[in-house]
């Protein structure tokens, strides 16, 4: 099979990834560039484990094909970070007890980050609703809506 | 029409195996720099076996949880550890781990003995510190015992392992000590049942656990919570379909076995009840399964209480549930 190269912004940083046109975004990210918190669950859009924020909008790497990122801005957890420390919403989720096996934790923190990203003080019932794509087996989702709640206050310069 | 309905589900629990051996092990080691490497076999899966075992090794030495450094589940260093199973890691790798503290306790002990010229059975170490109960002024840091241990060449090192005192059952009764100990829990459940989509929402849970001593409130809220929302998926949404002639399971994806999502789960209010004299380290229990397994007849209890209904097994999907709602209007009349 004849590779193509995909240039698309990863974490703040333009790259260009030769690779097979069947790859799809999840294996691209973990294979070629090393992006091992993109975590695959369930392979079928379902679980919301391989997450990343695509163009700014949450999406499951699993189900997209390498080639459609051309040009595309992409972060995942490693990109969400700021000097190596925790951002907002990492720290929250570590405050507020969110994280139990942490299989779904990167998905989580992405879709929060886009989430307050577009609503900076969002409700709780807006919280659910924008973290239900992304399933958790551990949690409850109890300390996960918290976190995300408690981040989007501290973002505000509350607390 | 929508109906809503209250169930309640009460549970006891052994933890541990059933009438079998089943140890665990810990390796202790005091650093000169008052940092503490531990070492156990148990499997973190994200309950928190490692901040159990930070946090009892700091309460044992007198030391802060940050002070402690837990490498766990890796085969070619640690102690044999046991299943990560049976609500056990808490009440046996616990056990153990206190068991190896106080086992390196006997070095610091002598050392601080002799430096304070305090009986040892005197002696209390707290927080960083070392005094003695007959007079708190007679007292030295960790830093400075851990000095006198290196000046006198001597090093605080302890292995020790739990085994819950439990006997083989009977193969005649079934008769016999199958668990040390038990853990207690009630849950309180209410739905609001659709009855001509069949359609279950999860409104409230309240859930209460009786742990001995909580090891960490956040960690034992967490169990609580995250097993409300499998009990009660066991009921609503999940079941394991197996194909009887191959025995295969005929559902191995997400999109086939549905579990809750954040819309789906009820608002969970976890009660952490502490009770003492336990035979965990200091008094814990285990709280895993515990976590889950009343929420399973609450939620049936609630759906029958709804509806009029008699369902007693699991899991009730919405058709299920329009079909005994048509039945209970039937023999109404
Ligand atoms: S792995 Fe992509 S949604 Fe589950
Ligand atoms: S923390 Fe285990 S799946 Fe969410």
């Amino acid at each position: 099979m004849n590779k193509i190269t995909v240039h698309c912004t990863v974490n703040h940083k333009p790259v260009a990834v030769e690779i097979d046109p069947n790859k799809r975004l999840l294996d691209m990210l973990r294979e070629d560039l090393n992006l091992t918190s993109v975590k695959e669950g369930c392979s079928e859009g379902e679980c919301g484990a391989c997450t990343v924020i695509f163009n700014g909008e949450p999406v499951t790497s699993c189900c997209v094909l390498a080639g459609q990122a051309e040009g595309a801005d992409i972060i995942t957890l490693e990109g969400v970070s700021v000097d190596g420390k925790p951002d907002v919403v990492q720290q929250a989720f570590m405050d507020a007890g969110a994280v139990q096996c942490g299989f779904c934790t990167p998905g989580m923190i992405l879709t929060a980050e886009a989430l307050l990203a577009k609503n900076p003080a969002p409700t709780e019932e807006e919280v659910k609703q924008a973290m239900s794509g992304n399933l958790c087996r551990c949690t409850g989702y109890a300390k996960i809506v918290e976190a995300v709640l408690l981040a989007a206050e501290r973002a505000r310069g509350g607390v | 029409m929508k109906r809503r309905g209250t169930g309640v589900g009460c549970m006891f629990y052994g933890v541990g195996n059933t009438g079998l051996p089943n140890p665990a092990a810990a390796f202790v080691q005091v650093l000169p720099d008052t940092s503490v490497h531990v070492t156990v076999g148990a499997a973190d899966i994200g309950q928190g076996s490692s901040t159990m075992a930070a946090s009892v090794a700091a309460e044992t030495l007198g030391l802060n949880y940050e002070d402690i450094h837990v490498v766990w589940a890796d085969t070619m260093y640690a102690p044999e550890g046991g299943a990560t199973s049976a609500s056990r890691q808490t009440f046996i790798t616990g056990n153990a781990v206190k068991n190896a503290c106080q086992t390196a306790m006997g070095e610091l002990k002598r050392t601080a003995s002799e430096e304070l010229n305090v009986p040892e059975e005197d002696l209390v170490f707290r927080k960083r510190e070392i005094y003695s109960n007959k007079d708190a002024s007679v007292r030295m840091t960790y830093p400075e015992l851990m000095a006198a241990m290196g000046k006198k060449g001597r090093l605080a090192v302890g292995a020790g392992y739990y085994n819950p005192k439990t006997t083989y059952l009977s193969p005649v009764d079934m008769s016999g000590v199958p668990y040390e100990l038990y853990s207690y829990a009630t849950c309180i459940l209410e739905v609001e049942v659709d009855t001509d989509t069949g359609e279950v929402s999860l409104l409230k849970a309240v859930s209460a656990h009786d742990v001995g001593t909580p090891i960490g409130i956040k960690l034992v809220e967490g169990q609580i919570e995250g097993g409300t929302a499998m009990g009660t998926g066991f009921v609503i949404s999940e079941k394991i379909d197996v194909d009887p002639k191959t025995l295969a399971i005929k559902n191995p994806t997400l999109s086939k076995y549905i579990i809750e999502t954040s819309m789906d789960v009820p608002v969970v209010y976890p009660i952490v009840v502490s009770s003492e004299g336990e035979a965990g380290p200091f008094g814990a229990k285990g709280v895993g399964e515990p976590a889950l397994i009343p929420s399973i007849p609450a939620t049936i209890a609630a759906i029958n209480d709804a509806i009029g209904s008699s369902f007693t097994s699991t899991p009730i999907f919405p058709a299920d549930i329009v079909k005994a709602w048509k039945e209970q209007q039937k023999t109404q009349g």
